[in-house]
């Protein structure tokens, strides 16, 4: 079967209940989305699907089919010159120096994501409550809201839009 | 990366200090540096005997290794792990500090055991404080190595060239230069000087003490950087090793059942204390591991209760390891306080669970982990296959955290025994269960403080008990635990350091039948927890301010006043003693680790027995700071760790197994009731101590005495709970 992520086709066994995450990983090596818990409530696995904020680790590929994804690997985009440009959220998660380990970053970058592009101004609880289901052990909770603070101040600022 | 080859040219070594190997390969020239300095083998000697060092031959030194290329690129490939406390980015600083090159010439690698090998590990905060003067020391002699080239092949005075940026000009003529890469390039014989170069005066540093963005950071935003989970490499399989569920659990008999015709299955390797399958796929593996038949003894089935009897101040064995003027007569005088204090087993909850990636060819063996302790898991790995340890290349990636977990080799053990088995790469990667039931918990604690105080609310003695399950001596040759009685990680932490004339501290340490070992400041929490409600306690029952408590015992000394210096600063800075907002509170506590200062304040307060955690603010002193910005994080990081472990965390034991096994029955603190951490950082001291472990210690004492302060109702219990 075929499946979109981050605007690119990949071909993919035809495997409708297996997990997203593992064919993303190791079927495919994009090794960005990381594996946590297996259960949904880490959230180290998240990634779009249409948009939306989604699980993998709980999701079967056949959720996919026929839907964009898009995994941190394909946050920042080229520019027409072929140059990569940061999403405003990694450039923000960068500015702020938030990762410490950085195992739960993507799944925190993808949910801020996915906020922003619902909400461009989020206000501080708005925040908390949409970044409240993604763990970091490292303990960077206080960074990442900042980060994701910074990252509406920069979309306000850019002309390109954030997905 | 290149490997070094065996060079034609000549080499002197003569140097007593360090040594200096030079090697041509196709990229550039190497030079590797090999400390030997009797100065840091005696730190080695102090870390394993003093602050919980992990298990480690200390015969071998650490070693560190530059690559220079041509294009004045310096490659810094270093035995110590990055899992997110940004040592590497601290490591380059120093080095750029002495080379005069900027931080962007420079790039950290891991380096692999076959050429760097660290029997130290990367643990017990030590990293930034082992390797400061050794890596200045190394970086400033190499630089005037290549001076001392540049100034011959001009055929000038060394003190005639200008140095910017791993360029040499001749000042009176600019357009005569030489750059680092050519000189590396061009160069034949090196001879190494008697003793190191002047290094810089702290007040000269350009790089250490700036807040430098990580090194790391660019390549872990955009996904691409490589963790012990997501190695990949070709024909590589997946394989899946059955796990008893109790914590006692053990093998005893198993026959391959159905597994080996199971869609995907490459392999079953069934023996008597081992059941394993190699599969094409992860999910293939996992699934045929379910038709082993596999028989186990549960061992016996122990209850919660009965592991928290074990550990009480009384039992066990017991060792003296402070001891000050007559404490005994001393408590008699004066009014008598004393209180106890419980701390439970702990679950490291490092996102990333343990993972490895082994290669086992008749060449050599080669093993990718995401790993504390390359060193560790060479030897293991080594032993697990019968290869010699310089057959085995452990190459160390990203750690998606550590916290002390990722000492274990496991992972990589079973990994290349199943590689071995089916002549090709093996992944194994643990699910969360399996990072739960396979791994080692922070021992649970008891301790019992007693003091008296004078009139004036002067401490006129103080006496703690501390009893601990083992931290460090389960990782250590069983004579370690014979000669040293006391096992040094349990009690980190536990050593008085206020001034009191009569003081004493004994260690208990007991046998337990759960698996115990490092986390995150291994002793600290539980310890300074104990000690720093107590004196809020003292302070209380003397009706003093718990900081003007504090500064009545404070040694006469330097350690005393930087204590004191901290102390005032957080004051200042979280307003202390200012009104707050109805039903909250502040309370403080505060660490001396290694020669790190802690001082916390939290602000808290207690509404339908919820416990909320509004604010912190911290002081961090590690003596001379390499990067503020680094301090803050680990300081930020640290306490957020520390408050999810104070307000939620327990291992449960239930019929003999491990009541949770993934975060739906374990939960960690998360994003809502993180507060915001201000924290300030102090500048104190010639020379840098560690920020990764000492910020978790103070923050449960400063979380319970804000509750006592805001309720009245003191908890002398972790996780705390509003009664």
């Amino acid at each position: 079967m075929q499946l979109m992520i981050n605007e690119e086709v990949y071909q993919v066994a035809d495997t409708p209940d297996r997990l997203l995450l593992w064919v993303l990983r190791d079927e495919l090596g994009l090794t960005g989305t990381k594996f946590g818990c297996g259960i949904g409530i880490c959230g180290s696995c998240v990634v779009h699907l249409d948009g939306n904020p989604t699980r993998s680790c709980i999701t079967m590929l056949s959720s996919a089919n026929g839907v964009g994804v898009r995994t941190i690997e394909g946050l920042a985009v080229s520019d027409v010159n072929g140059k990569k440009m940061l999403h405003p959220v990694q450039q923000a998660f960068l500015e702020e120096q938030a990762p410490q380990c950085s195992w739960c970053m993507s799944g925190q970058m993808m949910t801020a994501a996915a906020l922003l592009e619902e909400n461009p101004n989020p206000n501080a609880e708005e925040i908390r409550q949409a970044m409240n289901n993604v763990y970091c052990r490292c303990g960077t909770y206080y960074r990442i809201r900042k980060a994701v603070e910074r990252a509406a101040e920069i979309n306000a600022l850019s002309e390109r839009s954030m997905i | 990366m290149s490997e070094p080859a065996e060079s034609g040219k000549r080499r002197r070594l003569s140097r007593r200090d360090f040594l200096i190997v030079l090697g041509v390969g196709a990229a550039g020239l190497y030079a590797g540096v090999r400390f030997g300095t009797p100065y840091l083998r005696l730190r080695l000697v102090d870390f394993l005997e003093e602050s919980g060092g992990p298990p480690s031959n200390i015969d071998a030194p650490p070693d560190a290794w530059f690559e220079i290329l041509p294009d004045n690129t310096v490659n810094l490939f270093l035995p110590k792990s990055e899992m997110g406390q940004g040592v590497h980015t601290g490591l380059a600083q120093i080095a750029a500090e002495e080379l005069e090159i900027g931080l962007d010439q420079m790039k950290v690698y891991h380096a692999p055991t076959d050429r760097l090998v660290d029997p130290v590990g990367t643990s017990a905060s030590n990293t930034i404080s082992s390797l400061y003067t050794p890596l200045l020391e190394l970086s400033a002699t190499l630089r005037e190595l290549l001076r001392a080239e540049a100034a011959k092949q001009l055929d000038v005075e060394p003190q005639e060239l200008d140095l910017e940026e791993g360029v040499f000009r001749l000042s009176s003529d600019p357009s005569q230069q030489r750059t680092y890469g050519e000189l590396f390039q061009s160069l034949d014989e090196w001879e190494l000087p008697e003793s190191p170069p002047a290094l810089k005066t702290p007040s000269e540093y350009r790089h250490i003490g700036r807040p430098l963005p990580r090194l790391d950071l660019p390549k872990k935003i955009t996904g691409e950087a490589i963790y012990g989970f997501d190695v990949r490499v070709p024909d590589m399989l997946y394989g899946a090793v059955a796990r008893p569920e109790t914590i006692e659990g053990r093998l005893i008999s198993s026959s391959a059942g159905q597994a080996a015709s199971q869609p995907g299955v490459i392999k079953v390797v069934t023996e008597s204390d081992f059941a394993g399958v190699v599969a094409e796929s992860r999910e293939q593996a996992y699934q045929a591991l379910t038709h082993l038949q596999l028989e186990w003894d549960a061992g016996r089935l122990w209850q919660q209760e009965e592991i928290e009897a074990l550990v009480t101040v009384g039992e066990g064995r017991d060792v003296v390891i402070q001891r000050e003027g007559n404490v005994k007569q001393a408590l008699e005088l004066g009014t008598l306080i004393e209180a106890e204090y419980r701390t439970p087993m702990a679950y490291h909850a490092h996102l990333e669970p343990l993972a490895a990636l082994a290669d086992v060819g008749s060449e050599g063996v080669e093993v990718w982990a995401s790993t504390q302790s390359a060193n560790r898991l060479r030897g293991a790995v080594a032993e697990a296959v019968q290869r010699k340890e310089e057959e085995v290349n452990i190459h160390p990636v990203y750690l998606g955290g550590g916290f002390g977990r990722k000492i274990d080799e496991l992972a990589a053990v079973e990994a290349a025994h199943l590689s071995q088995a089916t002549g090709r790469p093996v992944q194994v990667a643990f699910t969360r269960p399996e990072d739960f039931i396979t791994g080692f918990v922070r021992p649970p604690t008891h301790n019992i403080l007693r003091a008296s105080l004078d009139e004036n609310g002067q401490m006129l003695a103080i006496d703690h008990q501390a009893s601990s399950g083992a931290v460090a001596f389960p990782f250590l040759p069983a004579i370690m635990s014979r000669v040293l009685g006391a096992d040094f990680g349990s009690y980190r932490g536990a050593i008085l350091f206020y001034a009191v004339p009569n003081k004493q501290t004994t260690a208990w340490l007991v046998d337990l039948p759960v698996s115990t070992g490092w986390w995150r400041g291994l002793g600290l929490m539980p310890n300074v927890f104990a000690i720093e409600s107590f004196i809020d306690e003292l302070a209380s029952a003397a009706n003093l301010d718990p900081i003007e408590f504090r500064l009545m015992h404070l040694p006469d000394d330097e350690r005393g006043q930087r204590i004191r210096n901290a102390l005032q600063a957080a004051a200042k800075e979280a307003n202390w003693g200012a009104p707050l907002p109805n039903g909250h509170a502040q309370g403080l506590a505060m660490s001396f680790d290694y020669e790190t200062i802690m001082v916390e304040i939290a602000e808290v307060s207690v509404e339908n027995d919820k416990i909320q955690v509004h604010k912190v603010t911290a002081v961090a002193d590690p003596g001379l700071v390499i990067n503020p910005d680094g301090v803050m994080a680990q300081t930020q990081g640290a306490i957020t760790m520390g408050l999810s472990a104070t307000l939620l965390e327990e291992v449960l034991i239930k019929d003999g197994a491990f009541q949770a096994s993934n975060f739906n029955q374990y939960p960690l603190l998360r994003n809502a009731d993180a507060p915001d951490i201000n924290v300030v950082v102090l500048n104190s001291r010639e020379t840098p101590s560690g920020m990764g472990e000492p910020p978790i210690g103070p923050i449960a004492a400063a979380v319970a005495n804000a509750i006592f302060a805001a309720t009245g109702q003191r908890l002398r219990r972790l996780p705390l709970k509003i009664s």
